[in-house]
């Protein structure tokens, strides 16, 4: 899962990219409106946590132009603004979250979550497919009740094609939504992960597509 | 309400005018009355004076046609005596005698006087009565008729005139003076329906008094008024401003504090929680540094102008200032000098506000310039004014960031798509209230606050206009 984070106070950016991390997120942080707009143009993201007073051009005009281009990229908007007509206004400019300074670290990743669930149309949190059972939450995975314990990028990995059901995920793909900006990627790192998942899923849990990419395998979801 | 008491009606303008005005209908009343009691009595005596000298040569023409039977005459005289209360047709006393003296005949009621005086008329008191006397005396001098009338009368005649006059104004008077209260009450209502709109205003609703039927009198009050209303509004307006962009302001900080405490409390790396410490701490002292500044402004806003002055030795000011800038931010690298002038120069005014108006400039200075950048302190002294200015070698703001500057919680950010000119080096943002502290500063010490951009490079930020120490 890939989160665009737009904030310009580095203390607070700093501290939301940690968090996002932990929470086995890839994360891209822009620091101003024109950049943001330009990356949430140009890339897929699966959110984005927009700050509303950004130098350069404010949140509501990033949001505005965005929607604008026909992006449906779901948004969470920060601020410091919190009267009912600042949240009104936020909504209406298109934003699907709204969520006011201070804030706990849980609450943004459990809206964030929620955000990212109602976009691709799921309902329930937890996402099942054949014996494959993930939490978003707790980030717990089992396979058939027994727990599995996924690294970060594991994790990641698993959950991006359980978000995919039926999609022929291409390698470039899997690497954004798995890295950061400046974050390389080794040249088979995405296969390495996916073996990964082979060794405690099961060989089938990912069908490898030749010269197109990866696929969810296995079971009926 | 209540009823106003003694004092509260000497204050009121309706008692006052009712009284000053009814005071004066009634004295215009009085006098009324007395002057037409002394015309009318004027008028009286010379009225009955006319007919005391009529009747007195009819007498004396029908004497000199009686021959000497005037003793019948007297008798056919008393029919025609009147009537002794009515003034209109009075009582007619005379005395009808010779030329020698003797009385030939005379009316019962008549004073008994010599007939013998001079001739005209004379006021005589007789048995407690005062008398008008007319003597007359014929042309051959044989005879002489004496006819009289009680000067009562006459006062009686001026008292009715007078009191005919003055009377009906009794009734009117109380009439009158109801109908001045009315309209004085009347008149002054606008007053009171001004009173109740000032009455009705609350610090959230401070819009001007309408001047609809409010009169010409009234007008400068309520201009006043709406005057003081106006920066009354202004000023809570901007107070209300200025405490939401605090909280405002305040935000960041501690959301910051609190999502770096969260990742220190759920990170599994030592590094990582480390790190989150670290940010932590210097988001403390950020919001310190934050609160600091607001408590400054705060304090320094109420105030109208400096308590004390006194004597400033600005050189060891600015060495000092400078020391203690350095301390917060180490290992910044940059060439500073201060101007030898400095050290001759002396400012009247408050030492510690002048230490946190340098501060802030100087911290300004290091936070929008890169290692290698010079810093310059210049202090120019023309005639009885002094100004210090901090040149510094950095990239400047742009001119159309110039004006906002001293505004609260402006921070040098990046500017439309621009590559940021003065953006904080190293990410350390200020609280945004620095230059206005210093303004506000420059403000009360009767200087200004110039911030320009070089000709050559760079930006000068001045305090111009400070009084220099003898």
């Amino acid at each position: 899962m890939k989160i665009l984070l737009v904030e310009d106070d580095e203390l607070l950016g700093d501290g939301i990219r940690a968090g996002l991390v932990l929470a086995a997120f890839a994360v891209d942080w822009m620091r101003d409106g024109h950049t943001a707009l330009r990356a949430l143009t140009d890339h897929a993201y699966d959110a984005c946590i927009l700050d509303l007073g950004l130098p350069g051009q404010d949140g509501l005009v990033v949001l505005r132009k965005l929607r604008g281009r026909g992006k449906a990229t779901p948004v969470l908007v920060l601020t410091a603004r919190d009267t009912r007509e600042d949240k009104i206004a936020g909504l209406d400019s298109g934003a699907d979250d709204y969520l006011t300074k201070p804030f706990n670290l849980d609450e943004l990743m459990a809206r964030l979550r929620a955000l990212i669930r109602r976009a691709k149309g799921v309902v329930s949190p937890v996402i099942e497919h054949g014996g494959i059972r993930l939490d978003p939450v707790s980030r717990q995975v089992t396979l058939d009740g027994a727990p599995v314990t996924l690294s970060g990028r594991e994790y990641a990995l698993l959950l991006d094609f359980l978000s995919h059901p039926g999609h022929i995920r291409s390698r470039a793909q899997l690497e954004e939504s798995l890295y950061a900006w400046g974050e390389e990627a080794g040249s088979n790192t995405v296969e390495v992960y996916i073996h990964h998942l082979r060794k405690k899923l099961g060989a089938d849990v990912v069908r490898t597509l030749r010269g197109r990419g990866y696929q969810l395998g296995g079971g009926s979801p | 309400m209540n009823a106003p008491g003694k004092a509260g009606r000497l204050r009121s303008l309706r008692w006052r005018l009712v009284a000053a005005v009814g005071a004066g209908v009634l004295l215009t009343w009085l006098l009324t009355g007395w002057s037409s009691y002394t015309m009318a009595r004027h008028e009286a005596k010379e009225l009955m004076d006319g007919s005391l000298a009529q009747t007195g040569h009819l007498l004396l023409a029908m004497m000199q046609g009686e021959g000497d039977a005037l003793a019948d005459l007297a008798t056919r005289l008393e029919l025609v005596r009147g009537a002794v209360d009515n003034i209109y047709e009075p009582p007619l006393e005379f005395q009808l005698g010779r030329g020698d003296g003797s009385i030939l005949a005379r009316s019962a009621d008549a004073p008994e006087l010599p007939i013998l005086g001079r001739a005209g008329y004379s006021d005589i008191i007789r048995h407690a009565e005062s008398w008008r006397v007319l003597n007359i005396i014929s042309v051959d001098d044989r005879y002489r008729v004496q006819v009289s009338q009680p000067i009562s009368l006459r006062d009686r005649a001026a008292l009715e005139v007078a009191s005919q006059t003055v009377l009906p104004l009794l009734v009117i008077v109380p009439v009158l003076i109801l109908l001045i209260y009315l309209s004085v009450r009347g008149g002054l209502r606008p007053l009171d329906r001004l009173a109740s709109q000032v009455a009705a205003r609350t610090p959230d609703n401070l819009g001007p008094l309408s001047e609809n039927g409010v009169p010409t009198e009234a007008r400068p009050l309520v201009n006043s008024i709406n005057r003081l209303f106006s920066r009354v509004r202004d000023a809570l307006e901007n107070e209300r401003r200025f405490t939401a962009d605090a909280a405002h302001e305040m935000r960041t900080p501690v959301a910051a504090l609190k999502v770096q405490t969260q990742v220190a409390r759920l990170s599994t790396e030592t590094a990582m929680r480390d790190k989150a410490l670290r940010q932590i701490e210097s988001g403390v002292d950020r919001a310190g540094h934050l609160l600091e500044q607001l408590l400054r402004l705060a304090r320094l806003d109420p105030v109208v102008s400096l308590e004390t002055t006194q004597s400033v030795a600005l050189g060891r000011l600015l060495r000092e200032v400078l020391e203690e800038v350095l301390l917060v931010h180490p290992g910044a690298r940059r060439e500073i000098s201060v101007a030898p002038a400095a050290d001759a120069a002396a400012v009247l005014g408050d030492p510690e506000l002048l230490r946190i108006a340098v501060r802030n400039l100087l911290d300004n200075a290091l936070r929008y310039t890169r290692d290698g950048d010079t810093l310059r302190i210049a202090v120019e002294q023309a005639g009885e004014t002094i100004s210090v200015a901090v040149h510094d070698s950095g990239p400047g703001v742009p001119e159309s960031q110039l004006g906002k500057l001293c505004e609260r919680f402006w921070r040098g950010r990046e500017d439309g798509g621009r590559p940021a000119a003065q953006r904080a080096v190293g990410g350390k943002e200020g609280s945004g209230l620095g230059l206005a502290i210093v303004a506000r500063v420059a403000e009360l010490h009767g200087a200004r606050l110039q911030l320009e951009n070089a000709p050559a490079g760079g930006f000068i930020a001045r305090i111009d206009g400070l009084a220099a120490a003898l």
